[in-house]
């Protein structure tokens, strides 16, 4: 087998009384879209954050291409090349939705002064090739005048602009009209084609067994089941996810 | 490029159109209330000059020396806000760092200068700790500066009494910072510089930018990687150097210092800054408007007495004012969004 791009072994993490990962093995290969199924609660959310850097693993090691690594901001996850579209967007409504893409990255010209015309330019490029999301006409509009799908679209135009490696998606779908879900999809296809490896958290077993090539079932903070597309069916995958 | 028109659908004439683009720019709102209210009081003391002398080249200079004092402090609690935070012990700041440099020229006999560093210093220094504390604790700000104000006012008559304090600095400092060009006093051409400084940091620099993300959404900020306390701990330290500036100037200006002199400059300075626009949730304000928000503060004072309103009687106007423009504010917000 080939060494995984991304790995991690026992990792656990706790938040007061409730144990969110318990010694969990996870593994990612290049190219590779995975389905993080489980019910509320399994630890999924906790371990893409974890992945992502904003939250601290209390034991357990990371592995990236087989070297041993620290992940302990959002910062060292962005060098591994790690993007995320969390399940609460993250995005700030007061501002824009140029300014929302490109928070915390901001293209700045000579003397780092910001670089507002191809920051407005870039948007409107990726908004529409990317992510087919009716009613965004305006960068400059406020993210908190977007709907749900709309908002959802920026957060994924942001991650989107920035891939590299890996793309973590925790439920993106979850406010995306039936076409804007096809067109996720169909786009997470086409990265696998560029070797760009996803997660796809969702609760729509139908929609995962559509892109991904391998399934983690979690519960409890643990991995359960772990089983390659080939292998398996969707009642299978129903029946780890309802009964454990 | 898809870039969508600044005209409205409907058929508004270019005025109107205009009109709705000033309203769209950040503090527009408040620039229209400007320029509409100063049209309406230079009408009037061009009409009427003996009885309304709004024009008279010493109402003219009383206005621009009284701004400076309290738009440097909105400047600096305006930037705080925006950031997400509040300082509320500007005042008793503005007032202890003003006598510590009038005590280094007075009693240790440091230059004016280097006592304006120092003060400017020791300034940002305390608004670095009310933020470590803030952080630090998870506290809200609004409490901890509230213990800072109380604090800091108790240390300045701790140490330096309830006597009023000379500070005469020397001839240069006194003209680069308390003269004036022509009618223009020295502070307000100093104010105007920092807000055009402040503003292109705002707007232009990745500091601005992380300032609005932080107080806009702080954990969303987070998430993207900005580090939300660095980001806060700047906002405080600016805060309290623009209060320690703003009583360096205050001091150069009347050559004085009276301990109780900063007392309310703190709310006064939130009020400006919600006059112009500012979110007290933090994320959303404008330079622009923190100017023109002290600006209008003293505007309305200024014509209040000119028509021989009671002195006492100003504060009734003024919170009348406030109340007014917040809900100018939140209803130009809305129908912005409709």
């Amino acid at each position: 087998m080939t060494t995984p791009i991304y790995e991690v072994r026992g990792v656990s993490k706790r938040f007061g009384a409730v144990q969110a990962l318990d010694g969990l093995d996870f593994h990612l290969c290049a190219g590779e879209v995975i389905g993080l199924l489980g019910d509320n609660g399994a630890g999924k959310t906790t371990l893409i954050k974890m992945m992502s850097g904003i939250v601290r693993p209390d034991d357990g090691s990371v592995f990236v291409d087989g070297v041993p690594v620290v992940v302990n901001s959002r910062r060292d996850s962005q060098q591994i090349g790690i993007e995320t579209i969390y399940q609460d967007t993250a995005l700030v409504g007061s501002m824009s939705i140029v300014r929302n893409i490109f928070m915390g990255r901001e293209l700045t010209g000579r003397w780092g002064f910001l670089d507002h015309r191809k920051m407005r330019d870039t948007a409107v490029d990726v908004l529409r090739t990317t992510v087919h999301i009716s009613g965004i006409d305006n960068p400059d509009k406020e993210v908190g005048d977007l709907s749900g799908g709309q908002k959802q679209a920026v957060a994924i135009a942001r991650a989107v602009y920035f891939k590299r490696r890996i793309l973590l998606l925790d439920e993106p779908t979850s406010a995306l009209s039936v076409r804007e879900t096809e067109n996720l999809l169909a786009y997470i296809k086409r990265l696998r084609d560029e070797q760009v490896s996803s997660v796809l958290v969702t609760h729509n077993l139908y929609h995962a067994y559509q892109v991904c090539d391998r399934f983690v079932v979690m519960s409890h903070g643990r991995k359960v089941f772990d089983v390659s597309k080939a292998d398996t069916t969707i009642d299978e995958l129903t029946r780890h996810v309802v009964l454990t | 490029m898809s870039r969508v028109s600044a005209l409205p659908k409907r058929g508004f004439n270019l005025p109107m159109g205009e009109f709705r683009r000033l309203q769209r720019i950040p503090g527009g709102n408040i620039l229209i209330a400007f320029i509409a209210i100063q049209i309406v009081c230079v009408a009037a003391g061009l009409a009427f000059p003996a009885q309304f002398r709004y024009l008279a080249s010493a109402n003219v200079s009383v206005m621009l020396q009284a701004i400076p004092t309290l738009g440097f402090i909105s400047l600096g609690v305006g930037v705080l806000m925006i950031a997400g935070e509040f300082d509320l012990s500007v005042g008793s700041v503005y007032t202890f760092t003003a006598i510590v440099a009038a005590t280094l020229l007075n009693d240790f006999s440091v230059s004016a200068w280097i006592g304006a560093l120092v003060a400017v210093a020791v300034g940002a220094a305390i608004g670095l700790l009310n933020g470590l504390i803030t952080l630090g604790f998870a506290l809200p700000s609004f409490i901890v500066t509230l213990g800072a104000m109380l604090f800091w006012r108790g240390m300045i008559l701790l140490l330096h009494g309830a006597l009023s304090i000379g500070f005469q600095p020397d001839a240069t400092f006194q003209s680069v910072f308390g003269g004036s060009v022509g009618l223009l006093p020295m502070s307000f051409v100093w104010l105007a510089l920092l807000c055009v400084v402040f503003h292109v940091v705002l707007q232009h620099r990745r500091l601005g930018n992380h300032m609005f993300a932080v107080g806009g959404n702080r954990d969303a900020a987070y998430a993207i990687g900005i580090r939300p306390a660095q980001v806060k701990l700047i906002a405080f330290a600016i805060a309290g150097g623009m209060a320690a500036l703003s009583g360096v100037f205050s001091a150069t200006r009347v050559n004085s210092i009276t301990p109780v002199g900063g007392a309310g400059l703190e709310l006064q300075a939130i009020a400006a800054c919600v006059i112009g626009g500012l979110s007290l949730t933090g994320g959303r304000g404008s330079i622009l408007g923190i100017f023109l928000g002290a600006a209008l503060t003293y505007t309305i004072q200024d014509v209040l007495l000119l028509m021989r309103a009671p002195g006492f009687y100003l504060d009734i106007f003024v919170g009348a004012l406030i109340v007014g423009a917040a809900i100018l504010n939140q209803v130009a917000w809305r129908s912005s969004r409709s």
